[in-house]
């Protein structure tokens, strides 16, 4: 099994804060890994550090064998890296179609995703034309995944999609990312353990900035006493 | 309709304050005869498109970057004083074009010495000294050149050499007659003085990359490519040197056209001097301090008094104005003119109107071709910014410039085209304006103060808030000069009280003031 993407031993601060003591990952190509811990325990940290925004100071990412860390955030986005950010951050003052095109790497990305895109998400063809603050909160986190979409992304970083949606609109986005891992493989940050264990194949825990396990999700499930002392109760 | 509904609910403080705006607007034209209302509008406007010129440009900096230039204002002055040189003096512009043309060359070769400084690897003692004196080197001999290079200019310190006797020249149409075209002098050659500044920035770049590496550590030189930088380098030192053969029928012909297109010439290179350096200043200057903003404002605090002390020691420090070309300058045949059309057809400077049973006084430049610019800018800006791949990418950034970078757009490149297009509107705004206002050291502080209180009343980073803040800090101005001549008849008073010119700037910020304390997130800004 090849891996997409290896995280090896990263240390990141942001200013003087020692966020990242080491943390490692393996993320084989295909499918969904979980990047599980309690809040504040670097997760969202280890998504930004693979990308660049907070470069760690010390250890190597290696994407699809190359070595990336130290390149700029869109610089390793320009090599299939997409990210749908915490807190549905979309942009706001632009339309669904603008937010959508805006991710395009190239002419004609955006003509070639849509229809797999609106199959996905059907509420965003009815809303193309809307700002983007007009939208509810569960129609702002699909138009989050979806704009990861429109380039060709060989993997997805996703941070916290579950967070502040109502339970319908949450198996709506859990199909709808289980759909789009058969193709692209998915990083996910995600506090809810139930989301997580029926999505994801792997795990990562990560405690206080170190990884400290990791391996198939299907064995953790059964190990109430890692999820007891990891996560909290399961 | 429940739609127009909730937006007005929603936004019910915003239309309260335009609907007293709007009361205070009436009752201003209330005290004044319909003529002098009209002019007060139109002059307001001009100063207005003005002040928007400045506004806009440092609102999408503002709100793109979170960087709040103070250099902007000065900024605008340098591109006035650019136009006026341009205008007035373009011998002096094209010997200027050369060496300076040579010194960029010279710098553009700066990403050749990236891989080739990878490759050595001197010890660290010398690593650290060597970029120190490759830069005394280098500055010297830039210098040295610089200073040698034939430049026939006018003089800040004499008067009979100053820009006020070079616009007078101007005027009088006799500027080509009394240019005394400069020659090096007895002795040297082109080659030594070109070589040297060639040679001279190019040191200035090798120490510069010296520097950074030895602080930083040698960067990956695996994406660096050597053809660019080297095509960079050929067009600029070609251009600059062809430049140089083709000085005197370069000048001669500038000498021949028309004082319309030497105006069109000018506000071009004006505009693109201004874009130029705004690029040059967020490069060099403003990216390392992204992260530390209170000293991003002292910098550009402390940039705009250097260029204002440098305005002073090229052009002097009295000021001066700009002709007016000539579509705007006929006050003999046929003029006034008493219509649109025959202004166009006499060129005449200014226009008679009958409003009101009064004869109004428009003048074409003023209140007729300044605020078309306004607009025309206003609208080309606003098509920009919702129609452009560009555009969108502001828009988002303004909001997100860490997402932006994330989807795999490079962020940084934006940032300093915006810099320097924003620098380059405030210097487009310098040109046009100074025909009308003229030219003075305190152009800049004067103006930056007008557009940041825009800024204010607008809501900082919205567009359309920098247009309107722009526009009601221009009529309030001019609606203050006007009742100064006036008087507005207040009870309780026995005599009109007339407010005198330094109340000017205070009923500006007497606004803001108020209209911050109503609205705190300005007019059109958003809450946060």
């Amino acid at each position: 099994m090849t891996n997409i993407l290896e995280v090896r031993s990263i240390q990141t601060y942001i200013g003087q804060f020692h966020i990242l003591e080491g943390v490692d990952a393996q993320v084989p190509a295909g499918g969904i890994v979980a990047l599980l811990g309690r809040n504040g325990a670097g997760k969202t940290t280890t998504l930004k550090s693979i990308l660049g925004l907070t470069p760690p100071r010390s250890g190597q990412v290696i994407f699809d064998g190359v070595e990336i860390q130290g390149l700029r955030p869109f610089e390793i986005a320009a090599l299939g890296i997409g990210f749908v950010p915490e807190h549905r951050a979309i942009f706001r003052d632009l339309s669904v179609y603008e937010n959508l095109k805006i991710a395009q790497r190239k002419k004609g990305d955006l003509e070639r995703k849509s229809a797999f895109i609106f199959e996905l998400f059907p509420d965003l063809q009815r809303l193309i034309k809307l700002p983007g603050t007009h939208l509810s909160g569960g129609q702002q986190q699909m138009l989050a995944v979806a704009r990861a979409l429109v380039p060709d992304n060989r993997l997805l970083l996703i941070d916290e999609p579950s967070e502040g949606l109502a339970p319908v609109i949450i198996e709506a986005m859990m199909e709808a990312i289980r759909r789009l891992s058969a193709t692209t493989t998915v990083v996910l940050v995600e506090q809810n353990f139930i989301v997580a264990s029926q999505l994801a194949q792997r795990y990562v825990i990560i405690e206080e900035g170190r990884s400290v396990q990791s391996g198939a999700m299907a064995d953790l499930v059964q190990d109430k006493a890692t999820i007891q002392r990891y996560l909290g109760a399961a | 309709m429940t739609n127009i509904l909730q937006t007005f609910r929603k936004n019910r403080t915003l239309f309260i304050t335009l609907a007293i705006l709007a009361l205070l607007f009436l009752m201003a034209i209330q005290g004044m005869s319909t003529r002098d209302w009209v002019v007060t509008v139109l002059r307001g406007l001009a100063i207005g498109s003005i002040t928007f010129l400045v506004a806009a440009g440092l609102s999408i900096i503002l709100g793109l970057m979170d960087v709040l230039n103070l250099a902007h204002g000065t900024l605008y002055m340098i591109g006035a004083y650019i136009g006026w040189s341009m205008y007035v003096r373009p011998d002096s512009m094209v010997d200027l074009a050369t060496p300076f043309g040579l010194v960029l060359a010279g710098l553009a070769l700066m990403p050749l010495w990236k891989p080739l400084l990878a490759r050595v690897d001197p010890r660290p003692g010398i690593a650290r000294i060597w970029p120190w004196i490759a830069l005394l080197l280098g500055l010297g001999m830039t210098a040295l050149g610089l200073t040698n290079a034939p430049l026939a200019i006018w003089s800040g310190s004499d008067y009979q050499n100053s820009p006020i006797v070079w616009t007078q020249f101007a005027e009088a149409g006799v500027v080509a007659e009394n240019v005394q075209p400069a020659t090096f002098a007895p002795g040297q050659s082109p080659v030594l003085i070109w070589g040297a500044i060639l040679l001279g920035s190019a040191l200035i770049g090798l120490a510069v990359v010296g520097m950074i590496q030895s602080r930083r550590g040698v960067m990956s030189a695996a994406r660096s490519s050597t053809t660019r930088p080297l095509l960079t380098f050929a067009v600029l030192a070609g251009l600059a040197l062809l430049i140089f053969v083709v000085n005197t029928p370069l000048t001669n012909w500038l000498f021949s056209l028309s004082t319309n297109v030497l105006f069109v010439i000018a506000i071009a290179v004006a505009a693109l001097v201004g874009v130029g350096l705004g690029s040059l200043m967020e490069v060099t200057l403003i990216r390392p301090l992204y992260a530390r903003a209170i000293y991003q404002i002292m910098l550009t605090f402390g940039l705009a008094f250097i260029g204002a002390e440098l305005v002073r020691a090229i052009w002097g420090r009295t000021g001066f104005t700009m002709p007016k070309p000539a579509l705007f300058a006929n006050t003999g045949d046929g003029c006034p003119a008493d219509s649109i059309a025959g202004w166009l057809q006499n060129s005449c400077s200014t226009i008679v109107l009958e409003i009101g049973g009064q004869r109004a006084l428009i003048r074409t430049y003023n209140e007729i071709f300044v605020i078309a610019v306004g607009l025309v800018v206003l609208i080309l800006v606003w098509l920009l910014l919702q129609r452009s791949r560009l555009g969108m990418i502001i828009r988002a950034g303004v909001q997100d410039s860490a997402m932006v970078e994330a989807l795999g757009i490079n962020v940084r490149r934006v940032f300093t085209l915006v810099f320097g297009l924003g620098v380059g509107l405030a210097a487009l705004g310098g040109v046009i304006a100074a025909p009308a206002y003229g030219l003075s050291d305190a152009m800049g502080a004067t103006l930056l103060l007008g557009s940041l209180i825009a800024l204010a009343i607008g809501g900082l980073t919205s567009y359309p808030g920098a247009a309107a803040g722009a526009i009601i800090v221009g009529l309030v101005q001019q609606f203050i000069i006007k009742y100064g001549q006036l008087g507005i008849n207040l009870p309780f008073l026995d005599e009109p009280w007339k407010p005198t010119p330094p109340i000017v700037p205070a009923s500006t910020i007497i606004l803001m003031i108020i209209i911050l304390l109503v609205l705190p997130q300005g007019l059109f800004g958003r809450k946060e």
